[in-house]
Order: structure tokens, then C-alpha cells, then sequence
């Protein structure tokens, strides 16, 4: 193929509209979206397209994560730019994600506006998928057709023609097998075909047609919307003609388009007075069993002009859609039920779905701290070790072991960096596994079967997941929360997840129960967790009847895709990706916070023995701080330097709240948590000197408070690369507060019982 | 008869949705449109569906299941 008949227009004859639009573009010499229902392989085909040029991140302005890229398309100066935009079953959007997805599209205005639209389209799907490519026509960009899953309709007995396919379609169809990287080359080509006269004057474009009586109606929109806007038409008046005359439900139109929307209001109204009424007439679809139904529903009858033209637009174009998958589509006779419906039958049973469900999660919350555990301790050896030790060995060697540099070094930086280190084997494997329960299709089951007991909250079924990775470890479940599609969600498990008792917050449950209950120790630490879950719940009714009542509580309508075996290839790229979000966003956080925290132990209080780096920490600035803070814990028992120095760190970190307390009493650090030994002695003289001789109460307190306040630096880290600063303030705001108040209430109940 | 109320194995017609605009309208976006066969697979615990329409694999609490009027087909 000669290279000159893909060459973008030559800038003798520039595009009809926007002429030069596409070349202000920083350097990108088009913008190309991929589009399509969830689980047809589209962001596996973005990755195949793209390979390691891209960018995840939020869209500007937006919580929605968009993953862009770039490809080099053959005759073009510069590459082009790739948006793989999140997966939407409809251009009428019911979340923000598909909301985006919308204002992409339809957004033609900016010089940011695309050339060109790639619809993936799941061939094991057609008809759905191809309602969404009739919408996408309608936005009026070119569009190039991606058919993938050929091998799962293939498996389903089904043979597609996918040359007639594009024949009927109007639009180039290319079948790929993304995860083989198969028909890649072909597809570029049809993008190099479609790009390079996207700019040309337009010719008419392939549309669905809906019908004499609804395109004459919008017939006469086009008209007013071109008259209103003046040739300038930010966006597709066909797009903008069925927007007024199928009426929007809720998230309102694209900014851009806001005024004149409203400006066209009036004549939009008799438009649809005016088609309810021959609809009406003509009493076909849904009208003509309406009344039958009248009995059985309580609809407001007063949107129910607008149901029924949405209600004809959608069967209209199901029409298109079924007339073409009869033509391109040829189904065995006698079908017979798929080895994904009969493992359904099992996994989403009534008697079944349950346990099975259950020992997943369990599965899921083993393998993220057992499988962890060797990797961080070897990563913890390491680090401690050989690096530690070549610091060292080089501090010696320029005769400054003992300066402040060497403590900068050795237990500010190195240590954060270390402790950073130590998330990581945590965030993999959680990732990993992520992953695999994505791709093999039992992340929608496990949704669906826990969906009943998560509605309570106001949450989906998916985000069970990061509520139990999070009694692991609260960093990968606050990750985790990327799971759900929609940012309300993730907003409100984030903030679920720290009051989750997590692993690290068990050591300091466990030498403390031991210290102060002695046989009852078991009974005290399974309080603790219980005291967890009802924590969840309740915060979880509270947060969802005060900041999230408003959240449109959606019927469950879950897609099932088909069971099939997860690719390492998808798994491991998943993972890389999301762990190197992690590390880009939390690291800083983490090495500062504990960077400042050594600062604080070196540096000593005025009037007090010993140098910089020389004084103990009851001298220190860190314990002067301590004593500062103390007395805000007066009313729930443990106004004690000691313990408030031990929450301080355990803001940092919940691992260093038992070496915390071992450094204050300068006593040996436990090696075993159950015989305390001499730290437990000086526990419990503190416990009972602050509390006034309740020291039961005060220590139930002082675990409450532990259990409730902010999990550690990480998580806040991890927090805000989720949710933002603003978010993440509130949620420390919110724990800090629960937790205070909880104390004082255990102590204040507690000691009126003893 | 209501889709909530009908038995795994057997498959059905749609012959309307119950419910508010917006709702209905993704229900027949995804391909719930009057008329389409509707293939019940099999049923959750808490009275959830899983529902072949199309091509497709379909969740359905016991609401949305309930919403779904559908006679049967001999």
C-alpha cells in the first residue's frame, strides 16, 4: 500500500470546520478514543496498541481514571494520541465515568476534539455492542469498528461475517485478538484510512436510522439547531436533535452545550408533543401493552411522554441492530447451555454462591498476608542489612558514623524508604490477585452474590473486596477501591476502609490483652475485631444518610462475561501498573513523615543533657510533644506521655507502636508478645497511675482509640492518590473524632462498672 | 407474570417494564426491549437472577426482577 494514500490532507485544502484544530495539538498529529461495553478486551487492546507509551491517571477535572497513549501512524509527522476511555454500555450516562465518556464524544468544540472513534465491538455480543456503535455514529465522528471475542463466538457455535458486518454497518470492522496482538496491523492501517480523510469536507456519515416518524422529528431540530448556533455546531446536531427529543435522565447535558439546549427547550417541546402523539397513534411497542401494565405499575405518569419516545428510540435502534446480527450472524440450531452457564449454575446458586463467595474473600485475605510475609521480611533483611550496612561502611570511611548526617541517613531516610519497601510484596500480590478474580469473570459473580448485604451501606457487591483485603493491610484495600467503577463508591470505601482493623494494629491488641486480661486475652482481641465490623456498618448507615443521601440507589443490573482463564500477560501488566501508581504517590509521604519523626527523637528539649541525636526520647522534642498532646486524653483514662508518644508513632505506622512503648520504658523489646516481662509491669503502673486506679477501662480505651484513629501514614497516602487532600483530611477528621469520643465513652461507662 | 417469578431453565417474552424513566430506559438499553426472549439460568440467594438476553449474561436483583412483566413462550 503506497504511503501517500493515507496522508493527512494537504494544507492546500484544510477541513471544512476547525481548519487547523488538529495541528495545535502540542505536537499530536490526531486524537483517537476507544470506546465500548465493559469486558470486550478494550483496554487490552489499548495496551496492544499503545505497548509501554502511556499514562493512567484522573481526566482533568474529573475522579475518572483514563488511561492515555500514543501510536505512530504511518505518513504522519507525529504520533497520535490514543484515550481509552472507561467502558459505558450507553452514551446516555448514569455515572460520572460514563459522563466523560459522553462529553468526549460529543464535545466538538475545543481544539481537543477527536478524529476519530474506535469502537470495540465483542463479536460474543453483538447486538448490545452494537447499540452502543449506533450511538457513537450519532455523535457524528468517524468510527472504526474493532471486533473482538471471535474465539468465545466461535466456541458458541456462532459464525460472523465480518466483511458484510462492515457493509451494513457503513464503517470499516477489522477483527482483532488483542491478547495475541492479532489483526493489529490491519487495524492500524483502517485507522491510518480513517484519520487521514477525517479532516476532509464531510461526506454523510453512516447514522441509524430510527424511523420515519422520529427522524422526521428530528429533521426539524437539525434545522433549529443549525439555525441557533450559527454553523459554529460544537457538537453534532443529530446527537444534540435526540438528546431534546429523548430528554436526558439527570446528569444533565455537556457543559458546552448547556445554553443552547436550553434555548432550543421550546421548540424541543412541541417536537415531542408532537411524535408522543403520532407514537401514540401508530401503537406500536411498548404503547400497545401499556395499558396492561397500567394496572401493575405506580409510574408517575408524568414522565411518561419521555419514557415512551426513549422507549421507541432504544427499540428503534434495537430493530437496526437485530436486522444486521441477523444478516451477519449464523447461530447453530439447538443450542446448548455454555460451560460458563452451567459453572453459574454453581457459583451464583442459591445454596452455593454464598460460602463459595466467602472462602474466595478468605482466599484472597490469606494469600495478601501470608504470601506477603517472606517477601517483606527478605525485603526488610535487605534493606536493614546490606544497605544499612554499606551506608554505614561509607559513613565510616569519611569519619562521619556519628554525626547527624549518619542519622539523616540510617534511620530517617533509609528506614522510610524501608518501610515503604515493606507495602510493596503487600500491594503485588494484592494486585496480582486482583487481577486474576478480574479477568477470569469471578469478580462479577462475587458482586452479585454479595450485592444484597452491601446495599445496605449504598455500596456495590465489588466493594466487599477491599473491605476485607483491608484486615490485612488498610494500604492495597485503599488501592483496592479502583475496583469500582463509579468514584462516589470509591469515595466511601475509602473512607470505610482504615476502620478495619488491619495486621499491624493486631500485635498492640495482642501484647496488651496479654498484659491486662491475661486468660481472657483471646475473648479481648476477638472484641476488637468485632468492634471493627460494627464500626463499618455503622459509620457506613451514618455516611450513607448524611454525605451520600443523595446518591441514586441503582438497581443491580450486572453483566456476567464468560469464565475464562486469566492471562499473565494481562494480570502482570495490571499489577506493574497499579503498583507503580502506588509507589509514585505514597513514597514521598511515607519517607517524610518518617524522616520527622526521627527528627523529633534527635533533637533535644531545652535544658537537657546529651546533643543532637544523643538524648533519650523522654528529653527529646518528640517526647515534649507527647506530654503536649497527653492531657486531650485525660477523660478517657490514659493522660500518660508513654501511651500518647505510642499513638504518635502509630500514626506513622501501626508496626512501631510495641518498640514505641519498649523505647519510652527503656525497656527490651518483647520477642514474644504474650510474655511482656518487665514492659508489662511498667504498662500497667502507667495504665493505673493515669486512669486513677481504672486501669481495665482505660486500656479498653486506649484500644479503641488504636483500633479507630488513622491506620498510619500509608494509608493516608494511599488515601489521597484515591480521593484527594480534601477527602483524606476529612477522613482523618472523622477517625480522630470517632475514636476520641469512643474512648472517652468506654473509659467514662467503664469505670463506673469497676 | 413477573420475571422474578419464573422458574431456571425456562425462557420467557418481555412484554413491558414496571419502574421510573431513567431506570427503565438502561434496562432496555441493555437489550430488555418489549419482546425480546429472556432466558432465565439461574437464581441467588437472596432472590437475585441470572438472566440470558441476547447474547448476553445478566444479573438482576429481586427488584429489577420483579419490574420485568413476561409471559411465557410454548
Amino acid at each position: 500500500m503506497a504511503v501517500g494514500t493515507r496522508r493527512r490532507p494537504a494544507p492546500c485544502c484544510p477541513p471544512a470546520e476547525a481548519p487547523t484544530a488538529w495541528r495545535d495539538r502540542t505536537g499530536l498529529s490526531a486524537r483517537i478514543a476507544l470506546v465500548g461495553n465493559p469486558n470486550v478486551g478494550k483496554s487490552t487492546l489499548f495496551n496492544a496498541l499503545t505497548g509501554a507509551q502511556q499514562h493512567v491517571g484522573n481526566w482533568p477535572g474529573k475522579t475518572v481514571h483514563v488511561a492515555t497513549g500514543t501510536l505512530q501512524l504511518a505518513g504522519a509527522a507525529t504520533p497520535a494520541q490514543l484515550i481509552d476511555l472507561p467502558g459505558t454500555y450507553s452514551l446516555v450516562p448514569r455515572s460520572p465515568d460514563e459522563a466523560l465518556v459522553r462529553d468526549v464524544l460529543v464535545d466538538r468544540s475545543g481544539s481537543d476534539r477527536l478524529d476519530l472513534v474506535i469502537v470495540v465491538v465483542d463479536a460474543a455480543n453483538l447486538a448490545r455492542n452494537l447499540y452502543l456503535l449506533a450511538q457513537v455514529l450519532d455523535t457524528g465522528i468517524p468510527v472504526v469498528a474493532a471486533l473482538t471475542m471471535l474465539d468465545v463466538a466461535a466456541t458458541r457455535g456462532l459464525d460472523l461475517d465480518a466483511g458484510r458486518l462492515g457493509e451494513l454497518l457503513g464503517v470499516p470492522v477489522v477483527p482483532v485478538r488483542p491478547r495475541a496482538r492479532g489483526g493489529l496491523p490491519k487495524l492500524t492501517d483502517a485507522i491510518e484510512r480513517a484519520v487521514a480523510t477525517s479532516g476532509r469536507p464531510r461526506r454523510a456519515l453512516p447514522i441509524a436510522p430510527l424511523g420515519a416518524d422520529i427522524e422526521q422529528a428530528l429533521g426539524k431540530l437539525i434545522d433549529r439547531i443549525t439555525e441557533r448556533s450559527a454553523g459554529l455546531q460544537p457538537v453534532s446536531p443529530r446527537w444534540m436533535a435526540l438528546e431534546l427529543v429523548a430528554a436526558d435522565d439527570g446528569v444533565g447535558p455537556p457543559e458546552a452545550v448547556a445554553d443552547l439546549m436550553l434555548q432550543l427547550r421550546p421548540d424541543a417541546d412541541r417536537v415531542r408533543a408532537d411524535l408522543a402523539g403520532r407514537l401514540a397513534a401508530s401503537a406500536d411497542g411498548l404503547l400497545a401493552g401499556a395499558a396492561e401494565l397500567d394496572d401493575l405499575a405506580d409510574t408517575d405518569r408524568a414522565d411518561d411522554l419521555d419514557g415512551d419516545i426513549a422507549t421507541a428510540v432504544a427499540e428503534r435502534r434495537y430493530e437496526w441492530v437485530h436486522h444486521i446480527v441477523a444478516a451477519v450472524v449464523h447461530r447453530p440450531a439447538g443450542q446448548r447451555p455454555t460451560v460458563s452457564d452451567r459453572v453459574d449454575q454453581v457459583l451464583t446458586s442459591r445454596w452455593l454462591g454464598v460460602p463459595i463467595f466467602l472462602a474466595v474473600m478468605w482466599g484472597v485475605f490469606v494469600a495478601t498476608t501470608r504470601l506477603a510475609t517472606p517477601l517483606q521480611h527478605g525485603l526488610a533483611a535487605v534493606v536493614d542489612g546490606p544497605v544499612s550496612g554499606s551506608v554505614r561502611y561509607l559513613l565510616e570511611r569519611v569519619h562521619s558514623d556519628q554525626s547527624w548526617l549518619a542519622g539523616l541517613l540510617l534511620d530517617g531516610l533509609i528506614n522510610g524508604v524501608g518501610q515503604l519497601l515493606t507495602f510493596v510484596p503487600l500491594m503485588v500480590v494484592m494486585f496480582a490477585l486482583l487481577a486474576v478474580l478480574e479477568d477470569s469473570g469471578y469478580m462479577a459473580r462475587g458482586a452479585f452474590v454479595a450485592d444484597r448485604f452491601l446495599r445496605l451501606l449504598g455500596l456495590p457487591g465489588r466493594a466487599f473486596l477491599p473491605l476485607i483485603v483491608g484486615f490485612g493491610c488498610n494500604v492495597p484495600a485503599i488501592a483496592g477501591t479502583r475496583i469500582l467503577s463509579d468514584a462516589r463508591h470509591r469515595l466511601m470505601t475509602s473512607l470505610l476502609v482504615p476502620f478495619v482493623t488491619c495486621s499491624a494494629r493486631l500485635t498492640v491488641y495482642v501484647l496488651l490483652a496479654n498484659v491486662f486480661f491475661g486468660a481472657h486475652a483471646g475473648t479481648v482481641v476477638f472484641g476488637m475485631y468485632v468492634l471493627s465490623i460494627a464500626l463499618v456498618v455503622l459509620i457506613g448507615l451514618a455516611l450513607r444518610h448524611s454525605i451520600f443521601r443523595h446518591h441514586p440507589r441503582e438497581p443491580l443490573v450486572l453483566e456476567l462475561p464468560p469464565y475464562r482463564m486469566p492471562t499473565p500477560s494481562v494480570v502482570g501488566r495490571q499489577t506493574w501498573q497499579r503498583t507503580k501508581g502506588f509507589l509514585r504517590t505514597a513514597s514521598g509521604i511515607i519517607v517524610v513523615t518518617v524522616t520527622a519523626v526521627w527528627l523529633l527523637m534527635s533533637i533535644p528539649l531545652a535544658g537537657a543533657t546529651g546533643g543532637f541525636g544523643h538524648v533519650d526520647v523522654e528529653h527529646s522534642q518528640y517526647g515534649g510533644v507527647s506530654r503536649v498532646v497527653s492531657p486531650v486524653f485525660a477523660p478517657a483514662g490514659f493522660d500518660d506521655w508513654h501511651a500518647t508518644g505510642a499513638l504518635v508513632t502509630g500514626f506513622v505506622a501501626k508496626e512501631a507502636v510495641v518498640s514505641t512503648f519498649a523505647q519510652t520504658y527503656r525497656a527490651q523489646q518483647p520477642g514474644d508478645l504474650h510474655r511482656a516481662g518487665d514492659l508489662g509491669t511498667q504498662l500497667r503502673a502507667s495504665f493505673d497511675r493515669a486512669s486513677g486506679g481504672h486501669a481495665v477501662p482505660a486500656v479498653l480505651a486506649f484500644m479503641v482509640f488504636l483500633l479507630a484513629y488513622t491506620p498510619c501514614m500509608a494509608t493516608v497516602a494511599a488515601q489521597r492518590a484515591e480521593i484527594g487532600g480534601r477527602w483524606t483530611a476529612f477522613g482523618i477528621g472523622m477517625q480522630l473524632t470517632v475514636a476520641w469520643v469512643l474512648a472517652v465513652v468506654v473509659f467514662q461507662v467503664g469505670r463506673l462498672l469497676t | 407474570m413477573v420475571l422474578r417469578d419464573c422458574r431456571p431453565g425456562s425462557h420467557v417474552r418481555l412484554s413491558g417494564l414496571i419502574g421510573s424513566h431513567p431506570q427503565r430506559r438502561r434496562l432496555l438499553e441493555l437489550g430488555f426491549i418489549p419482546g425480546a426472549v429472556i432466558q432465565v439460568i439461574g437464581r441467588g440467594a437472596v432472590g437475585g437472577l441470572v438472566v440470558g438476553v441476547d447474547d448476553a449474561r445478566l444479573a438482576l436483583d429481586a427488584r429489577t426482577g420483579g419490574s420485568m412483566v413476561v409471559e411465557p413462550i410454548e
